[in-house]
């Protein structure tokens, strides 16, 4: 999902930047996370921010994953454990609130699942291939705890 | 603001002291340091500065001599004068560091008192740990007393922050033969030396807020040989930017120094290429001999350790038509291999027109110490090889060692 | 040029005395080496310290040294130490001792032939009655002008105070009175 028209996310696949020669590398390899000067960086949302090439923001490795999360809106209760968990900043949550799945990063490693607290999960992973509406469509129902 | 501190027009002062006062004048933003002897003054002697008011730094005293690098690393990539100073096993524990901000292209000045690598443990000066950097992608500036390790410093600052270079640099005394030995100092007054070396301008400074930058990336073969070909070819080009520097110095204080510093050389029939405090008394030993026995002596020593400069070697030798032999001096444990100096000097001397014999010793590990007599031996036997057109003993030699005759290689040149 | 060497042991001062006297030596246009050697030497370990003095730049390295002037700051060191190392016809030599000149070259038979260029001051009384403990080294710095008479007494008095400037000025006082009672006293 892109949050907003000039947002940047993705648009390039990770690795397919121009190789420049040795006399075109940045100095001591440092490397700057924005175009130009963005003082105020750190008070904007990562899609209102100016990444440049540099930083992974723009990169995708979408074409990395087998399997994904997919999202169920209608069950989350909004705890951010997946947020705090996800080892690829790909949940996206604004004011404590889950939007939804960065796919452009998410690599498919399933730990959003594996914290989801919900009965049914909010998230499942679901073949890459799969359309995200069907797999709603067949969301599993509460499971009933078992009584010995 | 700091207090002033006040100086003599002469001071007598030990390379250490001399350095110490350096880094006090070029108002050093952060010193990291582990002290070590023998350059343990310099760090100590700075923090007194700190403690007393006369530098607005940090002294950062931390765990050891890779922290101390490391800390050095931090605080010159987040926009500050950086310095500090080492020996012999700090200098060891140092060097996966030094490598680091060299890549990171950090003008830190490091202060080395150079001393043997143990084992056996000790304290003494040999150019073991100087020689160990040589790869570490550093400008390395050679000290030969105590007025040069007040000088070099200064220099070095403003080689290694000119931005056409942004490399760090290292300023190299022997350890207690120059940092422990005191002698007449001339220092600049405070503002002068200042206004010499310059403001510090930050590059990618990661307190830039502006422009957040990372640091210290890492690359697979993707990058990484191309990174470590631009910053070979700074280093290479830094000769330029060194000789320009050491020029404005002399402009000011009359103090002339070059990437090589040459003695008697315009009509000398043999030479000894040697460094540190050495040459000097190799100089003095070049002079008897040249009155006692009107031997044509002349001393080739090199200031500059990296960038190597094979062009003034080459321009030495090319200058003086009637070199016949020279002898490269190493004071350090050369673990299988010819010297360091004779490696070098000899690949410089190879595109020469006349390409004299060369010959390695081996001298003064562990701070054995170099006699004039000793020298002038040595002197003599490189008259000999003139004389016979070759080498007459083996190319690689060992002196002022006790025990049977130590020596590799035989020539087969005639 | 002359050549001085110290023996001393660690902690007894023979560094910063070698410095005071460069120092002093310096502020008269003259090129001065002061230096040590003692490495990783505990305090109390016997060890050299030495000055070189000259008109010109000095630009000799080598640590071994023909002196002209020897000085010996512990009285056990002369019995000791090889004090007439390297020594030359012309070198003398200044050592701490209680004893009379004769009573001790009767006991040092390597000074037997340099009667005439040995002087002796009891440096460790001196400095226990004058700076309040043991501390030979700015004593034997009075002896040596008197000997040497390398400086007028009052012109080193006055330059050896801009050298201890840093020194309360009871230290400095105490040591004054040390040097100028060394410089009375040696014989």
């Amino acid at each position: 999902m892109s949050l907003q028209g000039n947002d940047n996310r993705g648009i390039r696949e990770l690795g397919a930047e121009k190789k420049v020669g040795w006399d075109e590398v940045t100095q001591g390899v440092a490397l700057n996370s924005f175009v130009g000067e963005s003082e105020n960086s750190a008070f904007l949302k990562a899609e209102e921010r100016n990444y440049n090439d540099f930083n992974s923001y723009t990169a995708t490795v979408a074409s990395w994953r087998i399997i994904k999360p997919v999202y169920n809106r209608d069950i989350c209760i909004d705890c951010q454990n997946c947020w705090i968990w996800c080892p690829d900043t790909s949940i996206i949550s604004r004011d404590k609130q889950m939007l939804g799945i960065d796919y452009d990063h998410c690599k498919g490693c399933g730990v959003c699942v594996e914290v989801c607290p919900t009965n049914p999960k909010s998230l499942l992973m679901f073949s890459e291939a799969k359309d995200n509406n069907e797999a709603l469509a067949g969301w599993p129902v509460k499971e009933k705890k078992v009584k010995n | 603001m700091a207090e002033k501190f006040e100086l003599n027009e002469v001071e007598v002062w030990d390379g250490n002291y001399a350095t110490s006062q350096a880094l006090r004048q070029a108002q050093v933003d952060v010193v990291a340091a582990y002290p070590i002897t023998p350059s343990t003054p310099i760090v100590e002697n700075y923090g007194s500065y700190v403690a007393n008011g006369f530098v607005d730094g940090e002294f950062v005293m931390v765990e050891s001599e890779h922290a101390a690098m490391s800390g050095c690393i931090g605080a010159a990539a987040a926009g500050g004068r950086v310095a500090t100073a080492t020996s012999s096993q700090g200098f060891a524990l140092m060097v996966e560091t030094l490598y680091q901000a060299s890549g990171m292209r950090l003008p830190i000045v490091l202060t080395v008192v150079n001393r043997a690598l143990a084992s056996p443990l000790n304290v003494r000066g040999d150019h073991s740990d100087m020689y160990l950097g040589r790869d570490s992608g550093w400008i390395q500036l050679d000290a030969f007393n105590s007025q040069e390790a007040y000088d070099l410093p200064l220099c070095a600052f403003k080689i290694g922050e000119d931005m056409s270079v942004r490399l760090p640099v290292m300023v190299h005394q022997d350890g207690f033969t120059t940092s422990h030995k005191a002698q007449n100092v001339y220092p600049l007054d405070n503002d002068v030396a200042y206004n010499f070396v310059g403001d510090y301008v930050p590059v990618d400074e990661m307190l830039d807020f502006t422009r957040p930058v990372t640091h210290g990336a890492q690359t697979e073969e993707d990058w990484h040989y191309e990174h470590k070909a631009k910053q070979h070819k700074a280093l290479m080009d830094s000769r330029p930017v060194i000789d320009r520097v050491l020029a404005e110095f002399k402009e000011l204080t009359g103090r002339e120094y070059k990437r090589v510093e040459t003695y008697m050389m315009e009509d000398a029939q043999i030479a000894l290429v040697i460094l540190g405090s050495s040459v000097e008394t190799a100089i003095l030993a070049a002079k008897q001999l040249r009155e006692e026995e009107g031997l044509k002596v002349g001393i080739i020593a090199p200031r500059c350790i990296r960038p190597f400069p094979y062009d003034l070697i080459r321009d030495a030798i090319d200058n003086s038509s009637n070199l016949k032999a020279i002898c490269c001096m190493d004071k350090s444990a050369p673990g299988g291999a010819m010297g360091m100096l004779f490696n070098e000097v000899s690949s410089a001397a190879y595109t020469t027109n006349t390409r004299p014999l060369i010959s390695n010793y081996i001298y003064g590990l562990g701070g054995r110490d170099f006699a004039i007599d000793e020298a002038k031996r040595i002197m003599k036997e490189q008259k000999a090889h003139a004389d016979a057109g070759h080498i007459t003993t083996n190319i690689q030699q060992f002196s002022g060692l006790r025990g049977p005759k130590l020596g590799f290689y035989e020539t087969r040149r005639s | 040029m002359v050549e001085i060497r110290w023996h001393s042991r660690a902690g007894q001062g023979a560094v910063t005395g070698a410095k005071g006297l460069g120092s002093v030596v310096a502020t008269t246009g003259k090129q001065v080496q002061a230096y040590a050697l003692y490495g990783s030497a505990k305090r109390g370990a016997a060890m050299n310290a030495y000055n070189r003095i000259d008109d010109n730049p000095i630009t000799n390295h080598e640590t071994k040294m023909y002196p002209d002037f020897v000085f010996v700051i512990d009285p056990a060191l002369a019995f000791t130490d090889d004090i007439t190392k390297n020594d030359k016809p012309e070198t003398k030599y200044i050592i701490t001792t209680h004893l009379s000149k004769d009573e001790l070259i009767a006991k040092i038979p390597a000074l037997q032939d340099k009667v005439e260029r040995t002087f002796v001051v009891d440096c460790m009384q001196i400095s226990l009655d004058t700076i309040g403990r043991t501390m030979p080294n700015t004593p034997v710095l009075g002896a040596f002008m008197k000997v040497s008479k390398l400086y007028e007494l009052d012109f080193f008095l006055d330059n050896m105070k801009k050298v201890l400037s840093k020194f309360p000025q009871k230290i400095i006082d105490a040591n004054m009175a040390a040097i100028t009672r060394a410089y009375n006293e040696v014989k």
